[in-house]
């Protein structure tokens, strides 16, 4: 890494990201601020920061980008290189709930494929793809550390385990 | 390295090897070949491609030969049955998704990956799968596209990083979905295209040479490019008299750049064979009448008839010789005799925007070659923007700091990019590079010199501890800022700063690509100089005789200087405000069309040579000078090559002593020409000169605080840039088009409408 | 879902059923951070690693290196920071011990890595994990504030020289972030890509510095270890692998859970059908993952009457590996080409796409799966699927290479049948 002496105009900006910076609340900078003290070197709050961003945003957009690069002192391709190599980032738009359901071995065998087909026959999607209403968006995804507990998926950051048709009912029925 | 001596066994052969090498280059200098893709010398190692896998006794698994460092004993294999298949495999897995586009793909012929395919891979493809799927498009108006044809070496991004220090284009997403790219999907970056000369596959391309030629078709000539002082080398694609393009492919060309070029050098060739180039010597018989076509007979009578008429009327020194930057050291050599000699007129120059004369008289010591840049210590760079300005240099600056550890004091008005890599960036005042040197140079005004320069004395301080803590090479480069007694005394500073442990080489900072050369040809040895002749037009001078023409900046404020000539003589490619002015314009040849050599700002002379005959009826500019020398009495000697005039340069300059055209040859083993050194002497007055001036700047008064945009003088329209149609859309911001998918229905065109405005967008 | 003990007293789990279990009171009152003051009272840094090399200790993750030797590579006189990283990047299929550990004991976990940073001389430390487990972040965060509270953390811990802060870092969904070097990528900000080794993370890891990583089970087990002594530690468990080891069992067992059990015990037959109560709906055992995805599957008749002992030594003789304990039973409903078609999709899902045989190659296998599922099954395939793995195995930049050709190369060999079926035309494969 290169030393850094003072703040590094955003060179590599891509053309028509357009000017806005993402402006957050006293609240947010400051829990903001309190990820990046946790470390000698800024760009390693650049995961903390983002979920940060894209739970503020709904996913990564681009004044939201932008107000990472400033924030972090990074070129716009540093965010998009990093965001687009993890699972949970969202750089387009995604459903307010967001349903990710384990698909991997133990979830598997242990009846994922009902729970699967019973979600997106109540939601009309397919694995993928997002509601028309924005509401929901149905994912398969791989091993979410719940296999004793299997068939299970999660909405947003909470966890649903032991799932059957009913309490995949019941569940969706109390989100508002 | 170091040069103790260790034993290692490759293929059951004992080979002496020096400790501390690395094993693939080793086996590959034994004569042992190995197949790599991401491995690149002077770039990070990946070890991601697996093609070098080789088994080395006592370790469980292959190895990657370049992430292996030879150790005394160490018994390595490269060859049998087990390395094979691996390297078999590893081919198959690059085929597996590449799509079978080697019929329309422009790396055909020249591609890393066909013939890897053919020397270390398998018969057959056992791939029957379906291949991921990612559309052809566009990065930029220079770089196309083909995701699919990627096999994620990272060589470009790598290169975008480390040498330009951009980071434009980067790897996104994750796994088989990886994709070489940027965010939106368009390059706002300096186009410099050695993303595309890197790529070992067709994944990038140029997209300004798109579907235009087979390599196989193309006629290679080495030579030097016609752009800034860094005087890369590189290879020219001919056929059939026309330049396709220029690339510096290591398969063809291997000069101190390796693969390097930038935007203009790799993209900045269309005006050689661009349709508005002059075609026909031309005469305007009466002042304000009309250029007409003329014979060269007839326009060399006219011009040395009118020149003669001058000379008789007002005397010789009435008359003007311009040399350029530009052109070769042979053309400006026979311009400097032509003025010196043959018309007897002290009044001689040549184009260059700021003179290197004090500099050279005074020069202490020796000038760094960018070899030496990139292997430097510590290196001072006063004022300029190598990373616009001469690209290469500021590569090497860069790549001295990040591989080679070195320590960088950056001293500008303007917080350039390459302040990203100092160690210490000493922000001045505008205007106040003088006074920096002056602190270098005498330590006892540092108080005054601060506030002058609007720094703490504390930076200045940090400055003095790091010159005196500095071993090994310390470079300083200076740009066009300093004034004539600021420039002796930077000239001066190997002998004052340099010591035992210590070596002080320079290296200026020059604009154009024969800066130097034009220099050691005496043409800035004149009376008057440019715009001193300009000043003077219609008085004391009355005719100028100039190859090439009249910079923007010369011009400015004497824009009627011009017409206040008894005559003007222009040797020009294409039409200029100042052959607008012109009673005779003779159609001079490219560097694409001549023999030569150019100098550059290390030193090194270097070839230029003829790729295609010169264009319509254009000849070269040392020939014109010739020529009409010959006409007015004097045969320097028509029949002369260029090569002889280069052993008449050898015969009468000292820097060029010795050399010939065959020891030019091999521009992998370039040779420094040798300026020679001025012993220490006493600059008081160039230092008091320096304090006076240093005195008079302001105390107070902000500073430029904003970095410029990348490409803000690298995409700027001159008389050759503007051929190009891409570089339009550059100065125009490089918008992104609405659509960047290629397609056979539709490419990237620059629209004249976008054309025009670009034109006026700027000063 | 069960959680406890079988065949020794419950050590890492003995809190686990308390009320207020995450509590720093519950955690005192139940044994908690004497060892910590003890260490810091009594003991040298070197005191604790040599204590941790006798207990036998092997990193619980997966990779099962000696833990003692590891934080012994960290080199003592380099003036550059020291940091310890606890892998809470839980993700290899089968696996989630760490998540109770961390959701109920949290602080049996800041206390290991307190005496880890001490025996280490780092003075900020992390603890990466994995996005999806959030609500455990948030859990931590609190249980670190308690302990930053209680003078366990910050300046001169408990009066002495030591001082140490621990911070969370969360991860955001990508498996290759359990391997060590990808982690530490991850943590510096960057995509997480695994970097060459050597150097090895104990001298030039975080932010170049000299750096531990150990997994959440690996750290948790060190308070008891300087307790009750390493010797001790180790006879709990055998000679090479000392201690106990947490299991995770899911599938078609009746009682899935988390296990903890002695190291080497006797034996896995009876753990899958007295401990975990047998096969669920009467089905017959087919086949087992003992240790998550990675490790080699294992036949019904290479467990049952073959008295495998599940250690480290143990496992390897029956034929596969202890991996991270990710326990994977198996009935006779489920066809192992699909279950093997399902990691293989996982891989290929988590491969960061680095090297050459990784990336392309579990994207070929993944094509060739799908299209033997739909129909398309060729005789040749089950050979050109060995080919493919043995050209990933042992030629990829990192193990992940390796982990995703083994469930394969394993499964095509032991349930020939099971492929079999999909690739015949005529009976003829």
């Amino acid at each position: 890494m290169s030393t850094q002496l003072t703040n590094i105009q955003p060179r590599s900006q891509p053309v028509d990201i357009g000017d806005e910076v993402a402006t957050f609340s006293p609240e947010v900078e400051a829990e903001v601020d309190r990820h990046i003290a946790k470390y000698p070197v800024r760009r390693s709050a650049i995961l903390p920061l983002m979920f940060i961003v894209q739970r503020e945003r709904g996913y990564l957009d681009a004044p939201g980008v932008a107000y990472l690069a400033r924030r972090l002192s990074l070129r716009i391709t540093d965010i998009w290189e990093v965001a687009t190599f993890y699972s949970m980032l969202h750089m387009k738009p995604i459903g307010k709930y967001h349903i990710q359901i384990c698909k991997t071995l133990s979830c598997k065998i242990m009846g994922e494929g009902k729970i699967t087909e019973h979600v997106c026959n109540r939601l009309g999607i397919n694995p993928g793809e997002t509601t028309p209403d924005g509401k929901f968006t149905v994912s398969l995804v791989e091993c979410l550390g719940s296999c004793g507990t299997a068939p299970m998926f999660q909405i947003n950051f909470d966890y649903h385990e032991n799932l059957t048709t009913e309490r995949v009912d019941q569940i969706l029925d109390s989100l508002p | 390295m170091s040069t103790e001596v260790i034993k290692v066994t490759i293929n059951g052969q004992e080979f002496q090897v020096s400790k501390g090498a690395r094993l693939i280059d080793v086996c590959r200098e034994k004569g042992f070949d190995i197949p790599s893709f991401c491995y690149y010398a002077d770039l990070a190692l990946q070890a991601s491609c697996r093609m070098c896998l080789v088994r080395i006794e006592k370790m469980p698994k292959l190895q990657t030969s370049c992430t292996i460092i030879c150790t005394d004993g160490m018994v390595v294999t490269t060859q049998g049955e087990e390395i094979e298949k691996a390297q078999r495999s590893m081919l198959e897995f690059l085929l597996a998704n590449h799509p079978l586009d080697c019929p329309v793909c422009d790396r055909g012929g020249e591609c890393e990956l066909q013939e890897m395919a053919f020397d270390w891979g398998g018969l057959e493809e056992r791939f029957t799968e379906r291949k991921n799927y990612h559309p052809e498009k566009y990065l930029s108006p220079m770089v196309a596209n083909d995701p699919q044809r990627c096999i994620l070496c990272k060589r470009c991004t790598r290169v975008c990083d480390e040498w330009m220090g951009e980071d434009a284009i980067e790897a996104g997403g994750r796994g088989a979905n990886t994709v070489i790219g940027t965010y939106g999907g368009w390059l706002d970056c300096s186009q410099c295209g050695n993303c595309i000369e890197v790529c070992p596959t067709g994944t990038l391309l140029d997209a300004t040479y798109r579907h235009q030629a087979r390599p196989w078709e193309l006629a290679q000539t080495i030579s030097t490019c016609t752009y800034c002082s860094d005087g890369c080398q590189m290879s020219l694609g001919t056929r059939s008299g026309e330049l396709m393009r220029i690339v510096a492919r290591d398969r063809y060309v291997n000069g101190h750049n390796g693969e390097f070029l930038c935007v203009k050098g790799r993209f900045g060739h269309p005006f050689v064979n661009h349709e508005q180039r002059i075609r026909t010597p031309l005469i305007r018989y009466k002042k304000g009448g009309k250029l007409i076509p003329a014979t060269w007979d007839d326009a060399i009578r006219h011009v040395a008839t009118a020149l003669d008429r001058e000379a008789d009327t007002h005397g010789r020194n009435a008359i003007g010789v311009v040399g350029s930057p530009r052109i070769t050291n042979e053309a400006n050599y026979l311009l400097y005799k032509f003025a010196a000699d043959l018309v007897g007129t002290e009044n001689y120059t040549a184009t260059d925007v700021f003179s290197l004369k004090p500099f050279f008289d005074n020069l202490g010591g020796a000038i760094a070659t960018h070899k030496q840049i990139r292997y430097a210590r510590t290196i001072l760079l006063i004022g300029g923007e190598p990373e616009e300005l001469q690209p290469f240099t500021g590569k090497q600056i860069r790549q001295a700091v990040r591989n080679g550890g070195a320590r960088l004091v950056v001293v500008n008005s303007v917080p350039i990019r390459l302040i990203e890599q100092a160690v210490q960036f000493i922000h001045i005042r505008p205007g106040s590079e003088d006074a920096a040197v002056l602190a270098i140079a005498d330590r006892t005004n540092n108080a005054l010199v601060a506030r002058k320069l609007g720094v703490d004395n504390a930076e200045l301080d940090s400055l003095h501890q790091l010159i005196a803590g500095a071993e090994g090479d310390l470079i300083i480069l200076f740009g066009g800022e300093l004034s004539a007694a600021a420039q002796a005394v930077v000239a001066q500073m190997p002998n004052f700063l340099g010591s035992g442990r210590r070596r002080v080489l320079l290296h200026p900072l020059p604009l154009f690509n024969n800066s130097i050369g034009v220099h050691d040809m005496g043409l800035m040895n004149g009376g008057l100089s440019a715009t001193g002749m300009l000043a003077e037009a219609g008085r004391a001078i009355r005719a100028i005789y100039i190859a090439g023409s009249f910079l923007p900046q010369q011009l400015h404020g004497r824009e009627d200087a011009l017409s206040k000539l008894d005559l003007l003589v222009v040797q020009e490619l294409f039409e200029t405000t100042t052959t607008a002015f012109a009673d005779v314009v003779l159609p001079a040849a490219s560097f694409a069309e001549v023999d030569g050599t150019f100098t550059n700002s290390g030193g090194l002379v270097q070839r230029v040579r003829l790729s295609i005959p010169p264009v319509n009826q254009a000849k070269a500019d040392w020939l014109i000078t010739a020529q009409l020398a010959k006409e007015l009495g004097v045969n320097l000697g028509f029949e002369m090559s260029a090569s002889a005039i280069f052993r008449e340069i050898a015969a009468k300059i000292p820097a060029y002593a010795g050399l010939r055209y065959p020891l030019l040859k091999d521009e992998s083993n370039p040779i420094q020409v040798k300026h020679g050194s001025v012993d220490r002497r006493d600059l008081a007055a160039e230092l008091r000169e320096i304090k006076v001036a240093v005195d008079q700047l302001p105390e107070t008064g902000g500073k430029i605080t904003v970095t410029p945009e990348v490409g803000h003088e690298l995409f700027k329209i001159g008389t050759l840039t503007d051929k190009v149609p891409q570089f339009h859309l550059l100065a125009a911001g490089n918008p992104r088009p609405e659509t960047v998918r290629v397609s056979p229905l539709y490419q990237i065109t620059v629209d004249a409408a976008v054309r025009r405005q670009a034109a006026m967008v700027g000063d | 879902m069960f959680i406890g003990a079988i065949g020794c007293e419950p050590l890492q789990l003995r809190r686990i059923h308390l009320e207020n279990s995450r509590s720093l009171t519950v955690y005192r009152q139940n044994g908690g951070y004497e060892a910590i003051q003890q260490v810091l009272s009594s003991r040298s840094p070197d005191d604790v690693i040599n204590e941790v090399k006798k207990s036998a200790l092997r990193g619980r993750g997966g990779a099962g290196f000696p833990t003692g030797m590891k934080w012994s590579f960290v080199p003592k006189d380099s003036p550059k920071p020291k940091y310890v990283v606890c892998n809470a990047d839980e993700s290899e299929p089968g696996t989630f011990k760490d998540r109770y550990l961390m959701e109920r004991d949290p602080h049996m976990l800041i206390e290991g890595i307190l005496i880890a940073a001490y025996a280490l001389g780092a003075k900020i430390n992390y603890i990466y994990t994995r996005g999806e487990y959030k609500y455990l972040i948030d859990i931590m965060d609190q249980a670190l504030n308690e302990a930053r509270t209680a003078g366990y953390l910050g300046d001169r811990i408990l009066g002495s020289n030591f001082s140490c802060e621990i911070h969370t870092h969360t991860g955001a969904g990508a498996y290759i972030c359990g391997e060590e070097t990808a982690l530490l990528s991850s943590l510096e900000g960057m995509r997480g890509h695994p970097k060459m080794k050597p150097p090895f993370p104990a001298v030039s890891g975080l932010y170049a510095c000299p750096t531990v990583v150990n997994n959440v089970e690996t750290l948790t087990a060190v308070p008891d270890i300087m307790k009750m002594g390493g010797e001790a530690y180790q006879k709990l468990g055998t000679e090479k692998s000392g201690g106990t080891k947490l299991w995770s069992v899911s599938g078609h067992v009746n009682r899935p859970g988390v296990y903890e059990l002695p190291m080497g015990y006797d034996d896995m037959e009876k753990f899958i059908f007295e401990d975990c109560q047998g096969i669920s709906n009467g089905k017959k055992l087919k086949a087992v993952i003992p240790g998550g995805s990675s490790v080699y599957i294992m036949r019904a008749d290479q467990i049952t009457g073959r008295d495998v002992r599940m250690d480290y030594e143990g496992l390897v003789a029956a034929g596969s590996m202890v991996g991270s304990g990710g326990f994977i039973v198996m009935d006779e409903t489920v066809d192992v080409f699909e279950s093997t078609k399902n990691l293989t999709e996982f891989y290929k899902h988590e491969s960061c796409g680095w090297c050459t045989p990784c990336r392309e190659g579990t994207d070929w296998l993944v094509k060739v799966f799908k299209r033997i599922s739909n129909g398309g099954g060729r005789p040749e395939d089950a050979q050109l699927m060995l080919d493919l793995c043995d050209n990933i195995e042992g030629k990829s930049f990192c193990p992940l290479g390796d982990a995703a050709a083994w469930p394969i190369q394993s499964a095509i060999k032991r349930f020939p049948e099971d492929f079999k079926k999909h690739l015949a035309v005529n009976g003829n494969s």
